[in-house]
């Protein structure tokens, strides 16, 4: 039986996000529960389903960030409980088994991390590169600059390109308070200006290093409407992952596993890329973005310069991406950054960056939204729908 | 050894053939005695057919520049006095996709889809790393 319109998210959590310096990330999962648990109208003890992102190596004064943790000081003792280990981005479609399979009727879905004033990512970049470190290869950066480069040779793709992306999406950032950068416009020149990291990344193709959490939370359509908001209903789901490890990839201009999961997606929602109002998209590097949005059908390789120019994602355009300004020039929460967002403006509470008249932008029926994990190891895509 | 102050690879049942073929200059690979696949990385199945009867090659050493990426900042100390330095996947006439550092060319100058050839680096006594540099 189809999953389509059964599930949805009901409530958003945030916390302080930015420079937050003295705070574990342990704080941050939990503020951002507790918040989201306060958004729904639910008590604590009605949550009994709890995932956990995977955790990136504790900072040197903290232990290991466990569900365990979590749950503990939240008071509560689920019947469903889960974390990741490795960026294998399956949770939402946890969460959504989880329910289906009655395990639980309210999951949280939960992120923290004290990413930039603790010592933290240090430790993951000793762990994520292993045996590459020994020729100099290290972390995400150069992970995706491989494949970012390999694009530029086999379409012709490359910082033309991508400078539409950053500067959009920091014009949406420039209308959201909460984003690290509000109040920070960015222009072609500043982004061409910009240092390179490992090039052909720009500091301004990365996302942001952050402290702060997010959580979300989900439940049954049927039990969604007692709560405060009207849901953000999940309509399609898709997952797909590669798994390989990029430097062995023989393809590795795309396909990525955007495509699959996509078509699995549209094909559950029983809608096409011509029905999609606007995209919410895991931007760990401006490359992401458009590498995704080109296997989802917006685009054909090649053709992303002539999509994204003209301001196309941007406030007044014809197709909105990134609407906090992502994890680019909002923050960085995971999948969580995009899946938010992407339930905030379904239910109509993005203030000044609401999708519709006040943005010049068509009211959003449909929203297509992306989690990615490793590097481009792993993909899960959800189109979430207004009631 | 002294000065050598990157960091050097984890030897283990898996990796330690292909980095005793280092050590005499050899880029070792397993086929499989399956499907004829040239396995990479190393291990006790083929990723193709599942076989687990292989045997040893030596590469040629020759292949192209599949993709690279240019480093102008050093995430480890011992790499501050090299950046710029490129890193690149080189896929080998027989296959398999190396990482590896593309070495005595400008980092400008490289390109996808260039002619390159092994150079060894002997860093330590047990370890010689694969470098490439252009024809
Ligand atoms: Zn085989």
């Amino acid at each position: 039986m189809s999953l389509k319109d059964k599930y949805a998210i009901v409530g958003v959590g945030y916390t302080q996000q930015g420079s937050v310096p003295g705070r574990t990330s342990l704080s941050f999962h939990l503020e951002a529960c507790v918040s989201a648990i306060a958004d729904t109208g639910l008590k604590k003890d009605d949550i009994d389903g709890l995932i956990c992102y995977r955790h990136f190596p504790a900072s040197s004064d903290e232990n290991d960030l466990t569900p365990f943790k979590v749950a503990e000081h939240l008071g509560i003792s689920p019947r469903y409980i889960y974390q990741d280990a490795n960026c294998s981005r399956s949770n939402l479609q946890n969460a959504v088994g989880a329910l289906e399979a009655g395990l639980c009727n309210y999951v949280v879905i939960s992120f923290g991390h004290n990413a930039l004033s603790s010592d933290s990512l240090f430790y993951l970049l000793d762990e994520f590169s292993g045996d590459d470190a020994v020729f100099g290869h290290f972390g995400a950066t150069g992970g995706y600059a491989l494949p970012a480069r390999r694009a530029m040779h086999e379409y012709q793709t490359g910082p033309d390109t991508w400078k539409h992306i950053a500067v959009g999406q920091r014009k949406w950032a420039c209308l959201n308070p909460n984003a690290v950068m509000y109040g920070k416009p960015m222009t072609f020149e500043d982004y061409m200006n910009s240092k390179w990291i490992v090039e052909p990344f720009r500091v301004p193709d990365n996302c942001l290093v952050n402290d702060g959490g997010r959580a979300i939370i989900m439940t049954s359509l049927e039990r969604a409407r007692d709560l405060k908001h009207k849901p953000a209903v999940i309509m399609g789901l898709g997952a797909h992952h590669p798994c390989l490890d990029i430097k062995y990839a023989t393809a590795m201009a795309g396909p990525t596993g955007a495509k699959k999961a996509s078509e699995e997606a549209y094909k559950m929602a029983g809608i096409t890329v011509n029905d999609v109002d606007a995209c919410e998209i895991y931007d760990c590097f401006t490359y992401t973005v458009e590498v995704t949005l080109q296997d989802y059908g917006f685009f054909e390789p090649g053709q992303g310069e002539d999509w994204f120019k003209g301001g196309t994602i941007e406030p007044g355009g014809r197709m909105p991406v990134n609407t906090s300004g992502g994890q680019l020039s909002e923050a960085y929460f995971m999948g969580l950054t995009p899946l938010s967002e992407a339930a905030m403006q379904i239910m109509g509470r993005c203030g000044q960056r609401q999708l519709g008249p006040k943005t010049k932008t068509k009211e959003p029926e449909i929203i297509i939204c992306s989690d990615n994990g490793g590097i481009l190891q792993s993909h899960s895509c959800c189109i979430l729908r207004r009631l | 050894m002294t000065g050598y102050d990157k960091p050097l690879p984890k030897l283990n049942s898996d990796t330690r053939p292909f980095w005793e073929g280092c050590k005499k200059h050899e880029l070792r690979f397993q086929r499989c005695l399956g499907c004829g696949h040239v396995i990479w990385p190393s291990s006790i199945i083929c990723p193709k057919c599942h076989a687990r009867d292989t045997e040893w090659i030596v590469a040629s050493g020759h292949g192209i520049v599949y993709t690279y990426a240019t480093y102008h900042v050093a995430y480890h100390p011992g790499f501050l006095s090299d950046i710029p330095y490129v890193v690149a996947i080189v896929e080998l006439d027989e296959g398999p996709h190396l990482l590896t550092n593309i070495i005595n060319c400008r980092v400008d100058d490289v390109k996808c889809g260039m002619d390159v050839t092994v150079v060894w680096e002997d860093v330590t006594p047990e370890i010689s790393l694969p470098k490439f540099s252009p024809d």
